[in-house]
């Protein structure tokens, strides 16, 4: 016994102090959360394996994370920036701000230029503060209605409504033919806001909503308690299964591939999936509410994932050059996959790209507006909050009145 | 002895009537064992079966197919070996500096005479009303700082700290068990209190390393919030976190989910069968004496 | 033995692991928690906005923190854990301890659960609850009662009791344990000379049994009570304080504000308040233990 605890002992101490021998090739450090059973890893192995391709004298030394550890992690990183890894993965929006309010994301503007021709600028804007860049964006997404053709056509539809009377029209039919039309994860409330915020976009329209997740504007807001109204009467409408309510996202897409709703709404990131999965799926938006203030190419989405460099880097300016050519990469491959849209221009063949992926490709190409999705855009504390009374919204624990004045109360 | 005067006592009536209740009591006592043994004889079924059978056509029943892939599948795809090996390691490490610390404290508290010892005795037994979580911030923190998040050690130090107030509680009574004349003798032999410790305390105390020792482990084969906090790379995942994230990962293919449930439940109880008088009595003896 | 400087010099290298370990891990970082608790800290920022008790404040009075209905959660449980679990332990422990036969097979049995992870646990009734394939409903729908199924975790009026249930079954063993220990330490000449006496088993078990077993029922009732107060494995597997808060209880409530609202200072207040509710109702529970005798 003895003599195996002290074995064990020493295999710890072994385990624990490996290093690794640095040699004359400089080293770039880089955190994600590309973990092995994430969609986007492939993505990541061959942009990494490119950019050393290209630059045999620069080693890229990356990690994964679980996301919400990683939420945590290089949270706490930023308190002792010598932590932090030379690039590192972040999302855009108030998370990102945070970086670069406390001056440890390194001010890219410099680098981007010889860049600025294949990422157009409109594509930094979430990851921009005070008018200065700090983050390569890699892919972006937007919500994404999914459609099942074959679910459809049994309620007699051969199209996706595009208006929101052909919806009330179409769920109505699929509820008497016995069909689901939705599947919506309450167990995680960022699924709710996939079909929160759309409604809200189209009854208030982008610009408002902008306003109201940036702090500009109150959340007290009419249009926003007529949409959580219409979310509910939805849900009373037996429009969604009732079962959500205590099941995770993967399980609701799952239900969804295997036909059980008509239609699901979540990010375009699910398109590769979804895409390959048996059956005739199609891609759309939510329809217009209030046509006098929304219009039916509003989206909410936009580039979040994004790389940000540490200003505490030995080699920052590298490190900066390396964030916008492995964010290329992952955007290449990533798109390619079908695991999200192209923020970069793509200049590469794209025939092989999933006919789902291209559909809302072209979606994001003719938006009319766009507003980053609100738990991005606001920073952990309001953000949380805000995820609170969404959540209640889908459990119709308050209504729209609770929910405007609830929020203004809180969070302004 | 007892026994037959058990049997002497009652008398024809009366033993009819302990039959009846007895009946009674031996149906409330085998449905409790059922309410108990249920959930894990459904889980070691359902990780034997494919969606088909656990969802709809054979709920309860035996599998008809023995789908042993899903333990390959998670033991392979889903990292459940490592995990397994993380948590022996864990719990090894944690044991054996449990072990150290409360023998080494024990003796002092026990056997050696200074003034303040009680007090120092009761300043120790704090620490089995302090919640595990209160301390949750300033270790993250600090273990940040340490670079120290994502290794063994991040979870090895607080489970061994959280362990010592319930080892210095169990090698109490082991230690009061041993005659001090023992102590003297080997002190007349010229041993001073290092000499005594090793040569007469340790070696007496061997059944106190089983009951410190099954009680160390299951409290950290079994814990979730500091591991799932601080340990975020899958390589040093234990087993409680693997199946909390293995279970993200199948959310709809519950065959490999059962199965990774029963592959971190089976050891311990293996080891509960072979046992159990010994594991039972070192939740005792943490108890009774507080 | 002399008492010499080397003596004294022993004396503390042998407390020296356990002080370290103990000092290091718990009591520094108690204090440390104490402190962060006067702070508006957030994670990444330095800790230098000292707000004094507001935090405090804050906890008890704010609606959406929700504080006082996470603690109420945990006191039901408590409630519910003395009065239904240890009963039912005591039930159990009173009969085992009467010599019947298979009584040591019962008791494993009975113990078995005590020793599953509570990950496990977790999963496992995450999947008996599950509306669609659940044991529960399947079984519900099986027995012709359709309209008794329910969204046992997703509706705010099932989840707490859902959440409640396999604690409470996870832990009767554990009870009944120590209460067996304590029932078959009655010294047997007590039992027989009652019963000679013409007492009735109930009248023993009233009488005798549960009078001389009091400092473990106390013990039981502390490990029940300050147990609930702690109590997060299994709710954060099952539902992490959802929904909409209604299982929430001040352990998950902690974790959210340090990892999902990255509020450390907030999260060390619930931490202060744990440590302080935890040793204050130990200290009540003897209290009355002791006012009994």
């Amino acid at each position: 016994m003895k003599k195996f605890v002290a074995l064990l002992l020493a295999a710890i101490m072994l385990l624990s102090m490996t290093s690794v021998f640095a040699d004359e090739k400089t080293t770039l450090t880089m955190w994600c959360i590309a973990t092995e059973s994430d969609a986007n890893r492939p993505a990541y192995e061959k942009a990494i394996a490119e950019f050393e391709a290209a630059h045999p004298d620069i080693e890229i030394k990356w990690e994964a994370f679980e996301n919400q550890s990683y939420k945590t992690k290089i949270k706490s990183a930023m308190s002792d920036p010598d932590s932090l890894p030379d690039i590192f993965f972040t999302w855009a929006g108030a998370f990102l701000g945070d970086f670069a309010d406390m001056g440890t994301a390194y001010c890219l503007d410099e680098a981007y230029k010889p860049f600025a021709d294949q990422l157009p600028e409109v594509m930094l804007q979430n990851a921009s503060y005070g008018g200065k860049h700090y983050g390569v964006p890699l892919t972006m997404n937007i919500v994404t209605l999914f459609a099942n053709m074959d679910l459809l056509a049994k309620a007699g539809w051969d199209h996706v409504p595009q208006t929101y009377e052909d919806l009330t029209a179409c769920c109505d039919a699929l509820v008497a033919a016995g069909i689901t039309p939705f599947g919506c994860a309450g167990k995680e409330t960022w699924c709710v806001t996939e079909y929160l915020e759309p409604i809200i976009e189209k009854t208030i329209g982008y610009e408002a909503l902008n306003d109201v997740f940036a702090g500009k504007a109150t959340w007290n807001n009419e249009g926003i308690a007529t949409a959580v109204a219409t979310f509910q009467e939805m849900i009373n409408k037996g429009y969604f299964d009732p079962n959500g309510m205590a099941l995770g996202n993967d399980e609701v897409k799952a239900n969804f591939i295997a036909g059980k709703y008509a239609f699901y709404q979540n990010g375009s990131w699910n398109c590769g999936e979804v895409n390959d999965a048996e059956g005739n799926f199609q891609v759309a938006l939510f329809p217009v509410m209030n046509a006098e203030k929304a219009t039916y190419g509003q989206v909410i989405g936009g580039p979040s994932d994004t790389l940000a460099v540490s200003s505490h880097s030995k080699n920052v300016e590298l490190a900066a050059q390396a964030a916008f050519e492995l964010g290329r990469g992952i955007c290449h491959y990533g798109y390619l996959a079908g695991s999200g849209l192209p923020a970069w221009t793509p200049d590469y063949d794209t025939s092989a790209v999933k006919a789902l992926v291209s559909d809302v490709a072209k979606i994001v190409a003719e938006s009319e507006g766009m507003v980053l999705f609100g738990d991005t855009a606001m920073s952990a504390d309001p953000a949380n909050t805000y995820l609170d009374y969404v959540s209640q919204v889908y459990g119709c624990a308050i209504d729209g009145a609770g929910f405007i004045e609830g929020l203004a109360g809180d969070l302004q | 002895m007892s026994l037959a005067k058990k049997a002497q006592m009652p008398s024809l009536e009366e033993g009819h009537k302990f039959k009846m209740s007895d009946i009674l009591v031996y149906a409330g006592l085998i449905l409790w064992a059922l309410i108990s043994v249920f959930p894990v004889y459904w889980m070691i079924t359902f990780s034997l079966k494919n969606n088909a059978e656990i969802f709809g056509e054979n709920v309860v029943g035996l599998p008809k197919y023995w789908l042993w892939s899903n333990y390959t599948q998670a033991l392979n795809t889903g990292h459940m070996y490592v995990y397994f090996l993380n948590s022996i390691i864990v719990a090894a490490a944690t044991i054996a500096i449990t072990l150290v610390a409360s023998f080494m404290a024990t003796y002092a508290l026990t056997r050696l005479v200074w003034k303040g010892r009680k007090t120092m005795n009761k300043f120790f037994m704090l620490g089995l009303t302090i919640p595990i979580h209160a301390s949750i911030v300033p270790i993250y923190v600090t273990l940040s700082k340490l670079h120290m998040l994502s290794t063994y050690w991040a979870v090895i130090i607080p489970y061994s700290a959280f362990s010592l107030s319930m080892g210095i509680l169990i090698c109490t009574g082991f230690m009061g068990d041993i005659p001090y004349d023992l102590d003297e003798a080997a002190f007349l032999d010229g041993c001073g209190v290092w000499g005594i410790f090793f040569r007469v305390i340790v070696p007496l105390m061997t059944p106190a390393i089983a009951t410190v020792g099954i009680y160390t482990f299951l409290q950290c084969w079994n814990e979730l919030m500091f591991a799932n906090v601080f340990i975020s790379d899958d390589r040093i995942k234990t087993l409680p976190v693997g199946v909390q994230a293995l279970s993200g990962q199948y959310t709809t293919d519950w065959g490999p989910i059962g199965a990774a449930l029963a592959l971190a439940t089976i050891p311990t109880l293996l080891v509960y069968v072979f046992l159990s008088k010994r594991i039972q009595d070192s939740f005792i003896a943490g108890a009774v004496k507080g | 033995m002399k008492r010499t400087i080397g003596y004294k010099l022993s004396i503390f290298a042998f407390l020296l692991p356990a002080l370290i370990l103990f000092i290091g891990v718990l009591i520094a970082p108690i204090i440390m928690s104490a402190y962060y608790s006067f702070f508006n800290w957030k994670v990444g920022y330095p800790l230098t906005d000292f707000i004094g008790v507001k935090n405090y404040v804050e906890l008890f009075t704010s609606k959406s923190i929700g504080f006082m209905k996470a603690l109420g959660n945990s006191l039901l449980l408590a409630l519910l854990s003395v009065f239904i679990q240890l009963p039912l332990a005591l039930l159990l422990a009173l009969k085992l301890g009467k010599k019947i036969p298979g009584e040591r097979a019962f008791l494993s049995v009975y113990f078995m659960p005590v020793l599953i992870s509570t990950v496990v646990i977790g999963q496992l009734w995450l999947k008996i609850y599950n509306p669609e394939y659940g044991l529960l409903n399947v079984a519900l729908r099986s027995l012709g009662l359709e309209s008794w199924t329910r969204i046992w975790l997703g509706t705010k009026e099932t989840a707490l009791g859902a959440c409640f249930v396999p604690i409470l079954w996870q832990y009767v063993g554990y009870h009944m344990l120590l209460m067996y220990a304590g029932v078959k330490g009655v010294p047997p000449e007590l039992n027989e000379a009652a019963m000679l006496d013409g007492c009735t088993e109930s009248q023993v078990n009233r009488y005798i049994i549960i009078p001389y077993i009091k400092p473990i029922l106390r013990v039981s009732v502390i490990f029940a009570v300050t147990g609930s107060l702690k109590s997060f494995d299994l709710i954060y597997v099952l539902t992490n304080g959802g929904p909409f808060h209604a299982t929430e209880v001040p352990s998950t409530l902690m974790i959210s504000m340090l990892f999902l609202r990255n509020r450390y200072g907030m999260g060390s207040t619930i931490a202060v308040m744990l440590i302080i509710l935890c040793f204050a109702f130990a200290l009540l529970i003897s209290l009355a233990f002791k006012e009994e005798k």
